[in-house]
């Protein structure tokens, strides 16, 4: 369980999906996003169940964007890292930061 | 030539996410999986961009059940195991209704019965309690949908589980007190699963009910 302040393995990952993507962040985006770049297909449905809990936990904000013929006339909905979820985006990196120095990972894991 | 119409996704599919998100959630949710189904068409034909929706789906509602739960686990184990507990004591409700539904129908001036009569009899009271145990657990289903707004399937499923686990007590209990060759096991597990399937079907029913009205106001 992580502790209150650090973000878990998924929470991590779609932070950061989220700080790449910019304003353009909604589901898809941030679906593909963690496939192409982790090669981890994951649904749609554990993407939203992750950001409602961060935003619940106020890492996050979201607010609906427009409606396009091929959502069937359905809303995007956009979400952005609030200064509350950078700073458990930084201090769960200075916790790996602490736990990674001076482990040659690398080598020992090839 | 005319355009061809747009491919939709499997409705069956759309429900089954629709039924474990509401509003605003559920219209984003929909809309994402029908952009990328859109785009999978295109690209990769009608049947495999059917199937990623079928797959996406059954994932999307299996994380939204699982976040329904996480959301409120304490209340939504509370009215579970009240649910059960409810279930547990109208038991006998079935046979005490269908009984005294028969005796109020069948008070007879005559001390006797005819033939057609106690065949008549025997086959409601029979089926009686048959349909009665079949709306038992429908209903406490319901009920237990409707005290959980928001959260109808993730509390019901919770529901089956509190049953499930009761089953394995009293298959213990029941193994622990008889020769292990006991024959009652099988038909114990099919009548309790098919009480837990008619729990989940009460939630589908109520949840169902409630989405009725937001459909209407956002059709205007």
């Amino acid at each position: 369980m992580p502790r209150r302040g650090h973000l878990g393995e998924f929470e991590h990952l779609v932070i950061l999906a989220l700080l790449r993507l910019g304003h353009r962040a909604y589901g898809v985006t941030v679906r593909r996003e963690i496939a192409r770049r982790v090669g981890r297909e994951v649904s749609i449905g554990a993407i939203y169940a992750t950001l409602e809990r961060l935003e619940s936990k106020g890492y996050v904000k979201s607010a609906l964007g427009e409606a396009t013929p091929e959502r069937g006339g359905r809303s995007k909905r956009f979400f952005r890292i609030t200064a509350k979820g950078m700073s458990a985006l930084e201090e769960t990196h200075r916790a790996l930061a602490r736990m990674t120095r001076g482990l040659a990972l690398i080598r020992s894991f090839s | 030539m005319a355009p061809a119409p747009p491919v939709r996704p499997p409705r069956l599919a759309s429900w089954l996410v629709g039924l474990f998100a509401a509003g605003e959630r559920a219209a984003s949710i929909e809309g994402d999986l029908l952009e990328e189904f859109s785009e999978l068409v295109s690209r990769s034909g009608v049947g495999p961009a059917r199937r990623w929706y079928w797959r996406q789906s059954v994932k999307t509602a299996a994380a939204l059940a699982g976040c329904g739960f996480r959301a409120a686990p304490w209340s939504t184990l509370a009215v579970a195991l009240a649910g059960y507990l409810l279930f547990a004591a109208a038991a006998s409700l079935p046979e005490r209704v269908t009984v005294a539904v028969l005796q109020a129908g069948w008070h007879d001036v005559t001390p006797y019965y005819t033939w057609r009569q106690a065949q008549n009899y025997l086959f409601w009271l029979n089926n009686g309690v048959w349909i009665g145990r079949l709306l038992l657990p429908l209903l406490v289903g319901c009920a237990v949908a409707a005290v959980a707004k928001g959260r109808e399937l993730a509390t019901t499923l919770a529901l089956c589980a509190v049953n499930g686990v009761a089953t394995g007590l009293e298959i213990l209990l029941l193994s622990a007190g008889h020769a292990p060759e006991y024959p009652f096991f099988l038909p114990l597990l099919l009548v309790q699963f098919a009480n837990s399937v008619l729990m989940v079907t009460g939630g589908v029913i109520t949840r169902e009910i409630r989405s009725i009205r937001p459909r209407r106001v956002a059709r205007g």
